[in-house]
């Protein structure tokens, strides 16, 4: 997972989005806020500056007055690299991240700062940034409309390639069929994907092995540039209206995806046929109206 | 699923300690712990595998479809709230991977200690079945690198490269792989994710395959030129192949993970690259390998760790060199009684196409 091409194409995600979504994480009663990432809980500091931690762990510090920081785990070597496709200039290598913000904090005069979702930041960081006062801020994060493209390019990728392949995976290995669909999702520029396929016996799962029959289903969880949508289809062409069972996953979160819902969600649902069970889903905006399929 | 060899060890940890609960944590990323009892590859952001002193087992997970591949013992899926209501149980609570969990789950549990250290010493040397597990992933790096070498072109873009790199592992069977890259001369200092970078010709190109069968990884690193080799290519190569060769030489139980590092490290001291083996130039001469792809002890000359048999870990001292820039080169290796057992098949050459 996350070692797929990493890019930031400024025609696509222009500049002037990042200054609107720091200056929403900016306080005036607090001199900096810290925002946390690691390879898998990347969607809060790709939000802010870009930055994707294929490797380590980092914080990303506002200041209320000043560019952002990266605290970084990661070697100064591939510094160049960071700046080539976020929007940091300031790197500052942090082989302890609480000891590097402390002692930023030190430097700075900082006595009380921000934490994005401080009590769900890791342990071992939590329970050592002591010395300062840390207030806890939560934040909702609607998506902008240079995310709400790219997620709707994300979803567009994800339904193409997918209305092509679906038929070409019956009688392949679940096996063989994934690769197939990395070979093409990571060609068109997907940065990472995971799937789940089922034969109809159980809910979509890591393949294993097993020869995909006419009642398949697929779920395909995509990332294009930090952006992740969930589409779920089948091979048996059973398709459904979002019913008001469908399990929910917020997209919004600090993670790619996890259980509930929020301005962009994923949904699923299972259905019947010829005694198999097969599955459908997809990505929705929630509107004042209802849900909107992105 | 359940891995009995693990299960005997933990509960026989929780009497010694004298814990009522043992906790082992995972998340997306780090799902270690969580398999090294229970090995399911969950989607979810969040499980916990929870032992009792007794023996009982159950799966605290996030996803509803997780749940329903746990047939060895009761699995919830509403992870907070279950955990939340797994700690009104009381008792004496270790936790696995606690320092990673997320800060408001660990506050259920105000007593709770740390069994991170613990768990990490137990799951070092390996069992038969997780050495199996190993030598397969083993082999798929083999057969990734030798998929590399034969696709990689004048022409082809990094992460076109990779593209191809991932169908071929997952069509094999990877359940994950993790890579990184690097092409170009003296000016590339360290491998990062693909971009999309043109190959040439004469560049060298790193990579650090890591494919991963069920849970478990095994990884190989090799550095290839495009044409033919120049000079400098080939006497940096020549440096680090009798830098890792050294490290297999002197591996063996007993031995100081310290004296690993420092038995590669001595090679570029005798040929004057001392200062390109710190920090600066490269971040470790090797690490563990098993359900997490860069386990503890690191190599390193800093790190003291008596070599055990049955551990597995790749000795790569993969540094920059001003001679041919970043290059790097590591096998997967299996301490065995007297020494190692070299896990991967692929030629120990400087690859040219």
């Amino acid at each position: 997972m996350k070692r797929g091409w990493i890019n930031w194409d400024q025609t696509e995600l222009p500049r002037t989005a990042f200054d609107a979504r720091l200056a929403a994480a900016r306080r005036p009663d607090l001199p900096a806020v810290v925002v946390y990432t690691d390879i898998w809980r990347s969607n809060r500091v790709r939000h802010f500056s870009n930055f994707m931690p294929y490797w380590n762990r980092a914080f990303l510090v506002i200041p209320r007055d000043e560019p952002p920081t990266l605290l970084c785990g990661l070697s100064p070597r591939v510094y160049p690299w960071i700046r080539s496709v976020t929007i940091l200039e300031n790197i500052l290598p942090s082989p302890s991240l609480t000891g590097r913000l402390l002692q930023l904090c030190s430097e700075r005069g900082w006595t009380r700062i921000g934490a994005l979702d401080f009590t769900r930041f890791p342990h071992d960081l939590h329970s050592s940034l002591t010395g300062i006062e840390v207030v806890d801020l939560s934040l909702e994060i609607p998506p902008d409309d240079a995310e709400l493209a790219m997620h709707r390019h994300a979803a567009e990728m994800a339904r193409g390639i997918l209305a092509e392949e679906v038929p070409n995976g019956v009688g392949r290995s679940d096996h063989e069929f994934t690769g197939r669909l990395e070979r093409r999702f990571r060609r068109a520029g997907a940065e990472d994907l995971v799937i789940l396929l089922t034969i109809g016996a159980t809910p979509p799962l890591p393949p294993r092995g097993v020869t995909l029959s006419g009642n398949f289903s697929i779920s395909l969880a995509l990332e294009y540039r930090g952006h992740w949508v969930k589409v779920v289809r089948n091979a048996a062409g059973q398709v459904q209206p979002l019913p008001a069972g469908a399990y929910k996953e917020t997209l919004a979160g600090p993670y790619p995806y996890e259980s509930g819902t929020g301005p962009l969600f994923a949904a699923r649902w299972e259905m019947a046929n010829q005694g198999s069970r097969v599955f459908y889903g997809d990505t929705y905006r929630a509107t004042p109206a209802g849900a909107e399929l992105l | 699923m359940l891995n009995q060899d693990r299960f005997t060890q933990l509960t026989d940890l929780m009497a010694d300690r004298g814990w009522d609960y043992l906790l082992l944590y995972g998340h997306t990323w780090r799902k270690d712990f969580f398999r090294c009892l229970l090995n399911l590859n969950f989607s979810g952001p969040h499980a916990v595998a929870a032992l009792t002193r007794s023996g009982e087992l159950q799966a605290l997970l996030s996803d509803p479809w997780d749940a329903e591949s746990v047939t060895v013992c009761p699995a919830s899926t509403d992870f907070h709230a279950d955990l939340s209501a797994f700690s009104r149980r009381g008792g004496r609570v270790a936790i696995a991977g606690m320092e990673m969990m997320e800060a408001r789950d660990v506050q259920l549990f105000p007593g709770a200690v740390s069994a991170t250290f613990d768990v990490e010493e137990i799951r070092r040397p390996k069992t038969p079945r997780e050495l199996e597990l190993i030598r397969r992933a083993a082999e798929l790096a083999d057969r990734g690198y030798q998929y590399f070498a034969e696709v990689i072109e004048v022409g082809m873009k990094e992460y076109e490269l990779v593209a191809e790199v991932e169908a071929f592992l997952k069509t094999k069977g990877a359940e994950d792989n993790f890579m990184l890259i690097a092409s170009g001369g003296v000016e590339v200092t360290g491998m990062k994710p693909p971009t999309d970078r043109a190959f040439q010709r004469g560049d060298s190109v790193t990579t650090e395959l890591t494919p991963q069968v069920d849970g478990y990884w095994a990884q190989i690193c090799r550095t290839l030129v495009l044409g033919e080799p120049n000079a400098k290519q080939r006497e940096s190569f020549a440096i680090f192949d009798e830098s890792q060769k050294a490290a297999e030489d002197f591996l063996k139980p007993g031995v100081d993970i310290a004296d690993v590092a420092r038995v590669q490290n001595d090679v570029f001291r005798k040929y004057g690259f001392g200062e390109y083996t710190g920090s600066k130039y490269t971040r470790v001469r090797g690490h563990g390998l098993g359900l997490h792809c860069d386990e503890n002890p690191y190599v390193l000359e800093d790190v003291h760790y008596p070599v055990k048999q049955n551990m597995t870990l790749i000795a790569h001292p993969n540094t920059y060199l001003p001679l041919s820039g970043y290059m790097v080169f590591g096998n997967s290796l299996l301490v065995t009684a007297n020494g190692c057992e070299v896990l991967n098949r692929t030629e120990r050459k400087l690859f040219q196409k």
